[in-house]
């Protein structure tokens, strides 16, 4: 179970940690011996996996829930039992269900978040470009003698929303969003 | 019941024999409990979780099939809370097995279509999975289809308990796949094609292949009869549709583990209506075979039989049914007033041997096979192979092998004395006495000379060691077995056909000529009736036969009277173990057939002679009680090799149906 528990270390969102688990606790422990267990995480998963993808709903939270309740009652060893438990768990921990909504407030969903720069706030110093690994931020840094360059833009296509560049900015001009706030979704 | 314990079961007392489940108790209260993984017989192993109950003073719930009755237990299997579990497994196995019950062979006959229509559920509200394995139908008797697979694991369990071990788990969970051998077809594993995994599958994803469409199961008239093909005589359910046979099983309750039946019982039944049946009258004409009327034919073979004037021979075969037996026997004595008749159980056996009790396997807790190879892979006494393998496996009993040869049953056994098996019989006797258990005094002197081996001195503390042991042998060693059965437990001897006890029972053996000297003739007349181990013409001046099919003696004929087959008779049989049973007719006749009984009938009218008006011989009876010592000998003249023996009688069975394919695939493997 040790691969289990080192899967979730350094995750704080819900939705992740539990995805995570099952992951992992379905590539190793998971024996395969009972219905509830074998079929019941298996499924928790797939909810799991389309609701850190933005695609989630209520119906999936509901869903959830019961493969929780169920297979804890109905499975077989302590092994399903304990992923149950640690289902359950997240899905009672705040921000979980505002994954239905589209919102991952630990912004480990990277569905689920989308980066700008703030231009009145960016002074155009280079620290988010050159934390950049996927060279997605555009712009020139400022130089002393040249003025008029507009500020640092994050090439969509290209970030992977790793959020290195908001951490790397010292002016806090990298600003994560909802996805469904910045294309305007409403639930 | 020695032991009983008293239940509730959703109210009602039940009294069960301790150590069973809760599942089988409530089957005994008349309580349905849901399962699709449970076997009848078998451990249970709690996979499913539909035989969730709830048990008073438990604060959880618990699977039936695992747990063992208490005194006094108070058992709910109804309740909301259960209810819920069956829901999310039943909803969980919907989202992956397909939502075609309208086409699905397997409906009103599915467990899985059953509970959902009990619990409410249609189409699942889980995520639908769809795997997409490929289906295995390149045999032509089982088809799999992995995506109707529901991993309950019982056609592995079945497959694994009788010892044919080809059918196992590959992979894990949802991922997981039931393959054979290696994942090659079934036709390149060690499979015997028994079908029993077909029987053992809750749904559809072992289905039998169709030739036909042939209706849907509830549209099936099912009968209750018992197989001809072998000594095992094993109790089949043949279904029929519109009059035809479309499909046989196994007899024993659905879910039950001890269902073997093999290949040539399961899918034989088409040779029935294959190329090789007759089913009208014959006569030679010139030089060839015509269809005639029964009338023509019946008063042709009178004709011939009068003018013969009680030098006319009998010979039938051991799977004539004990009624039908009794009408020749009259026929042969009153009408044809004739010695010379007698049947192909003398070939390996005598009405001495054949009148000796049977054995009761379930009783058993040591099996010793004497001579005998029973083997489901070559398809001699199949259903015996496996009921000795289940009980090894599931340690009901042990194996104990005496064999001269090489036979791969020994596979399970716990010792295997090799070498001459009259031989080993005496040494392991000797052993046994050795032990301290009591013989008689012409015994101990009859062994005084014989030194017993250490493999035999094994053997003997295993005997030794048995309550119940049963000592199984061939005719020709049979008296020789027997005498281990002087020291403890029962013996009985295998005959290789269908009725050769009720045969003997029906005292169906003339003072006249025996088999072998009928068929070398010369003889006015030979009356040859039923299935026969005989390739050319006997010395005979009128050939009469009387079978269901086309054989190559029928081929050679002046006469040849339709018979109806197995599926097509009534009456009962006694089988090798001694059992009687019914066999009772599942289709009409095929064309203008008839049953053994009425043909001699008809004869005996068209003879002159009434058969109801010929006294009845009476049958003869088994002498219970121990028989005396006898001396360790084989008879050798009853040495014949079953498989040849059987080979030939299922010839034109085999080759009027699909198992010509899986004739055709051993000769290949064996080239």
């Amino acid at each position: 179970m040790n691969d289990v528990t080192e899967a979730v270390e350094g995750y704080t969102c819900p939705a992740q940690r539990a995805l995570r688990h099952l992951d992992a606790f379905l590539a190793d422990p998971m024996c395969g011996q009972c219905f509830p267990c074998a079929l019941g995480t298996y499924e928790a998963r797939t909810r799991l996996e389309s609701m850190t993808r933005g695609e989630g709903t209520d119906d999936d939270v509901r869903v959830l829930e019961r493969i929780a309740a169920a297979v804890l009652e109905g499975s077989k060893c302590r092994k399903g039992k304990d992923a149950a438990r640690f289902l359950a768990e997240a899905i009672a921990t705040p921000g979980f269900g505002e994954h239905a909504a589209g919102v991952c407030q630990d912004r480990e969903c990277r569905s689920l978040t989308t980066y700008a720069v703030a231009s009145d706030i960016c002074v155009r110093c280079g620290a988010c470009k050159a934390a950049c690994v996927n060279d997605a931020i555009f712009g020139e840094p400022q130089q002393a003698f040249r003025a008029g360059y507009p500020a640092f833009e994050i090439r969509q296509r290209r970030c992977e929303r790793c959020g290195e560049c908001a951490a790397a900015c010292p002016h806090g001009a990298l600003r994560a969003t909802d996805v469904a706030l910045a294309r305007g979704r409403s639930r | 019941m020695t032991n009983p314990v008293s239940l509730s079961i959703d109210g009602r007392e039940v009294s069960v024999e301790r150590g069973v489940t809760l599942i089988e108790a409530a089957e005994a209260a008349g309580v349905h409990i849901p399962n699709l993984c449970h076997l009848r017989g078998m451990k249970g192993v709690g996979a499913c979780r539909l035989c969730v109950v709830e048990i008073d003073g438990s604060d959880v719930p618990a699977t039936a099939c695992t747990t063992k009755v208490k005194e006094g237990m108070i058992v709910a299997t109804d309740t909301e809370r259960v209810r819920e579990i069956r829901r999310f497994v039943l909803d969980l196995i919907l989202s992956m097995h397909p939502p075609d019950c309208m086409t699905c062979a397997k409906a009103g006959v599915c467990n899985l279509q059953r509970y959902a229509y009990d619990l409410d559920l249609g189409d699942s509200s889980f995520t639908r999975k769809t795997p997409g394995h490929a289906v295995e139908e390149a045999n032509p008797f089982v088809r799999r289809d992995p995506d109707y697979c529901i991993l309950c694991g019982r056609c592995v369990r079945v497959c694994g308990s009788q010892g044919t071990e080809v059918l196992r788990f590959h992979g894990r969970g949802l991922g997981s796949k039931v393959v054979s051998g290696t994942g090659s077809p079934l036709e390149e594993s060690d499979c015997t094609f028994c079908g029993n995994c077909v029987d053992a599958c809750p749904v559809g994803a072992l289905l039998q292949v169709e030739v036909a469409k042939r209706g849907r199961e509830w549209q099936h008239t099912k009968t209750r009869t018992a197989c001809l093909a072998c000594g095992s005589a094993c109790d089949l359910v043949v279904s029929t549709n519109d009059g035809q046979v479309v499909k046989v099983g196994s007899a024993a309750t659905a879910g039950d583990e001890a269902r073997f039946i093999c290949a040539i019982g399961r899918f034989g039944f088409e040779g029935q209506r294959g190329h090789m049946r007759v089913s009208r009258p014959l006569k030679r004409v010139g030089g060839e075979l015509l269809e005639t009327s029964w009338d023509d034919a019946l008063s042709l073979v009178a004709e011939r039989m009068l003018a013969a004037a009680g030098e006319a021979g009998i010979i039938a075969g051991g799977s004539l049914l004990n009624e039908d037996a009794l009408q020749l026997k009259k026929f042969a004595d009153g009408v044809l007033r004739t010695k010379d008749y007698d049947t192909t159980v003398s070939l390996y056996a005598d009405s001495g041997v054949m009148l000796t009790p049977g054995g009761d396997l379930d009783a058993a807790d040591l099996i010793v096979l004497v001579g005998l190879s029973p083997d489901q892979w070559t398809r001699v006494f199949p259903a015996l192979d496996a009921a000795i393998r289940d009980r090894v496996s599931s340690r009901k009993a042990k194996l104990l092998v005496v064999h001269g040869g090489d036979p791969r049953i020994k596979t399970a056994a716990s010792i295997v004395l090799a070498g001459d098996e009259v031989g080993s019989l005496e040494q392991l006797c000797r052993a046994v006495i050795d032990k301290g258990l009591a013989a008689p005094p012409e015994m101990v002197e009859a062994l005084a000379h014989v030194t017993p081996s250490a493999d035999a001195r094994n053997a003997a503390d295993l005997f030794a060691a048995a309550d119940a042991p049963l000592i199984l042998a061939p005719a020709a060693l049979y008296v020789a077995a027997a005498n281990l059965a002087l020291l403890k437990g029962g013996a009985a001897a295998i005959p290789f056909e269908a009725n050769a006890r009720g045969i003997a029972r029906a005292g169906l053996e003339g003072e006249g000529k025996g088999f072998q000297e009928l068929v070398q003739g010369p003889s006015p007349v030979l009356y040859a009736i039923g299935d026969l181990p005989l390739d050319s013409r006997p010395d005979t001046g009128f050939l009469v036969v009387q079978s269901a099919f086309m054989t190559e003696l029928a081929g050679l004929a002046d006469v040849v009277l339709p018979a109806a087959a197995g599926l097509e008779s009534d009456g009962s049989l006694i089988d090798a173990l001694g059992r009687v049973k019914h066999v009772r007719r599942a289709c009409e006749p095929a064309g203008e057939a008839r049953q053994h009984g009425e043909i001699f009938s008809a004869l005996a009218e068209a003879m002159g002679v009434s058969l109801s008006e010929v006294e009845s011989p009476g049958g003869r009876f088994v002498e219970e009680g121990a028989p005396g010592f006898a001396r360790f000998v084989r008879r050798s003249e009853w040495d014949i090799d079953p498989a040849t023996l059987i080979d030939t009688l299922r010839r034109s069975v085999v080759e009027g149906s699909r198992l010509a394919w899986l004739a055709q695939l051993q000769r290949t493997d064996a080239a």
